[in-house]
């Protein structure tokens, strides 16, 4: 198999301090000192951070690639040794063809300009002529639904606005190589499944896919093979699906995958965490398995009847289970500053895949958000692959539920 | 969809070497269409965020021209050599402000597209060359401005007008090989923003646009063109603005040959060094 991409012992020193700037004055009051030390045979000290530790893994051409692991595991670093923004310290990097990159939103346009404007400025920047900007200006504007607001000067676009015009300008740059980091993540749900098939549809013209994302469904849906980085080294390099498997399950806490953190309404969530029939903490789980989902919040003062509502979806447009105490009117009539609430689901009719847990607490009245729609944990269905043709991109990609069936076929 | 004989290229980086002059020369072309961008964005952005627009070209030159006037003019008594004071000091003032203005915006402009920086890949140099040019529209409406003045300041202009044009071609060179250390240093140490403001007020007084080129004595006039590429241009500028003669073309081949020297090691340094932008800004 060629290779798009192929990384030989590559590692990352970043300069001590990282990105800090010194003062001028410092640094020429320091000169005396430093020749001194040079002259006496001694070296300057170049302590930073090491992000990647002499890590070797090949990228196959024409392929979507997952690259996972946890956050500051140096997955960014290599998007951007690959994208040339910065430079290996060592080992040597092969990069076949041009390399188209969406390393976060926003970057590249400037809010002074309008969207129409920033077309053209972004677009050239990542290497499209004036020619290919023109010739796919009106594609671009479509595929970002942006409309009338193409006129409008981007400081006035909203984060989902500015990803949409970033992402389109940079799926028609046309690259040999598209890197696409967490971008994805802003972006409304039908604009995220717009991006995903645009993706897939791009791998399929010959387009090498690296993909970046904590939206694990969405890289197994796309992703064939991958690598999963941990601390600077390699985990495990494979398939997809070997990979994302690898990395669920050497996830003990999905604090790692999903951010908690980035909560702050009346009732906050501490720890969402899925449960064996045993009570032990797992994330694999058969679809005839009893799963129980536990969730821990807190408040800064006691709330009366707080409705939880729990949602499971694999990660695309609408979800495929709701459970919530707005149906069943089960809310707890009060509960103190800290509260935990278990959820057992006696069965999960569903294909083998990976799938996101959302919560958001309703108050009172049914009314009022309490702490508002979010990703909080995930697990995965484990189940053997049938052997039918499509059967892998099927356990992927068709519909999620799962159902006892039998084929009676007659002539 | 790709043709079947499409044959990707292989680039390798190993960190070690830094790229030769000429074949990133070569890359700077193949990314020419960046400069344009960045300069015109440079442009557009200027003058939306300013609520003097285009007016801002013409109201500086005419601040430090009164400023001149009346200082050097009157209270100093400076000789406008051959035309009037407000011929002989606008002629030299504007180019200067060319030269003023571009490297500071070009000294900056890595700092201040840190973000891109971070994000993309183009050569580094592209924002710095873009935002030199992006002041070029500025010398058009200052030089239009001199020409325009010319009845009220009682310049004396000839044939000679003719060599605006490589004047303006040398001119461009000064803020470019100036802007591409100063740029980077401008990475490296934080201070550094602060420092430019006043070396470039040093550099106002270091160059004949106050004083003419005749107060040097004649012997060391070759020198002062070495060491300061600024004189060669902008004595020719006043010649040709102002008194309607020929450039000095001794101490204008001096200065542009200072220049393009200057312009050469700046870039290569600057090439060397770039790769650690991105990670340092």
């Amino acid at each position: 198999m060629p290779y798009a991409v192929k990384f030989e012992d590559v590692s990352k020193q970043f300069r001590k301090g990282g990105a800090q700037y010194e003062h001028f004055g410092t640094r020429v009051l320091s000169a005396p000192r430093r020749s001194l030390k040079r002259l006496r045979g001694q070296q300057e000290p170049s302590n930073g951070k090491l992000a990647l530790d002499r890590v070797s893994f090949e990228v196959p051409e024409g392929e979507a690639f997952a690259l996972v692991g946890p956050n500051g595991a140096g997955k960014s670093t290599a998007l951007r040794l690959v994208s040339r923004i910065s430079q290996p310290t060592g080992g040597i990097l092969r990069v076949k063809g041009r390399v188209g990159a969406l390393i976060e939103v926003g970057s590249g346009m400037h809010f002074e300009l309008t969207g129409r404007e920033n077309i053209w400025l972004y677009g050239s920047i990542i290497g499209l002529s004036r020619a290919d900007i023109r010739s796919r200006f009106d594609a671009i504007i479509e595929f970002s639904e942006l409309g009338d607001a193409i006129d409008t000067q981007v400081k006035y676009y909203s984060t989902g606005m500015q990803l949409r015009l970033g992402f389109s300008v940079a799926s028609y740059l046309q690259p040999d190589i598209f890197v696409v980091d967490e971008a994805l993540a802003v972006g409304d749900v039908n604009f995220q499944a717009k991006c995903v098939d645009r993706m897939a549809g791009l791998v399929k013209e010959g387009t090498t896919l690296i993909f970046v994302s904590h939206q694990l469904a969405a890289m197994e849906a796309l992703c064939t093979s991958g690598v999963m980085i941990d601390q600077g080294r390699v985990a495990i390099e494979g398939s997809a699906k070997e990979v994302l498997t690898h990395y669920i399950a050497t996830m003990e806490s999905r604090r790692d995958i999903v951010d908690l953190a980035n909560n702050d309404g009346r009732v906050r969530i501490v720890s969402a965490t899925c449960h064996a029939a045993d009570g032990s903490e797992s994330n694999v789980f058969t679809a005839e398995e009893p799963m129980e989902i536990r969730l821990r919040f807190e408040s800064d003062e006691p709330i009366q009847e707080p409705h939880v509502v729990i949602g499971i979806t694999d990660g695309r447009p609408g979800g495929l289970i709701e459970i919530s105490m707005l149906d069943d009117a089960s809310a707890p009539a009060t509960v103190g500053r800290e509260f935990e609430v278990r959820c057992l689901i006696e069965s999960l009719p569903l294909r083998p895949r990976i799938y996101e847990i959302w919560c958001d607490v309703i108050g009172q009245d049914g009314y009022g958000t309490l702490m508002r729609w979010m990703e909080v944990a995930g697990f995965r269905i484990d189940a053997s692959i049938g052997e039918g043709k499509k059967a892998i991109v099927n356990a992927a990609t068709a519909g999620a539920v799962l159902v006892n069936y039998q084929w009676d076929v007659r002539t | 969809m790709r043709h079947s004989d499409y044959e990707p290229v292989e680039s390798v980086f190993d960190g070690k070497n830094p790229p030769k002059l000429r074949v990133a020369f070569r890359e700077l072309v193949v990314y020419r269409e960046v400069v344009w961008s960045f300069a015109v964005r440079g442009i557009s952005v200027r003058y939306k965020q300013s609520a003097l627009g285009v007016g801002w070209a013409v109201l500086q030159p005419l601040a430090f021209l009164a400023v001149f006037i009346l200082f050097f003019g009157r209270v100093v008594k400076v000789s406008g050599g051959g035309a009037s004071y407000a011929a002989f000091a606008i002629s030299a003032l504007v180019p200067w402000q060319f030269i003023s203005s571009g490297i500071s915006f070009g000294a900056n402009a890595l700092v201040n597209d840190a973000d891109i920086l971070r994000k993309v890949y183009f050569p580094r140099e592209a924002p710095i060359f873009g935002a030199v040019l992006s002041i070029i529209p500025d010398l058009g409406i200052g030089l239009l401005l001199v020409l325009l003045a010319t009845p009220f300041t009682g310049a004396h202009l000839t044939w000679t007008l003719i060599f605006i044009p490589l004047l303006c071609l040398i001119l461009l060179i000064i803020p470019l090989a100036a802007s591409l250390p100063l740029g980077a240093m401008n990475v490296y140490y934080r201070d550094f923003r602060y420092l430019l403001p006043f070396a470039l007020q040093l550099g106002l007084f270091a160059s004949p646009v106050a004083y003419p080129v005749t107060r040097i004595s004649p012997g060391l006039r070759p020198w002062y063109a070495l060491i300061n590429p600024a004189v060669g241009p902008l004595e020719g500028f006043r010649r040709v603005l102002a008194v309607g003669t020929t450039p000095d073309w001794g101490l204008l081949g001096i200065s542009s040959a200072s220049a393009l020297v200057a312009l050469l090691i700046g870039y290569k340094w600057f090439k060397s060094l770039e790769r650690e932008f991105a990670d340092v800004v």
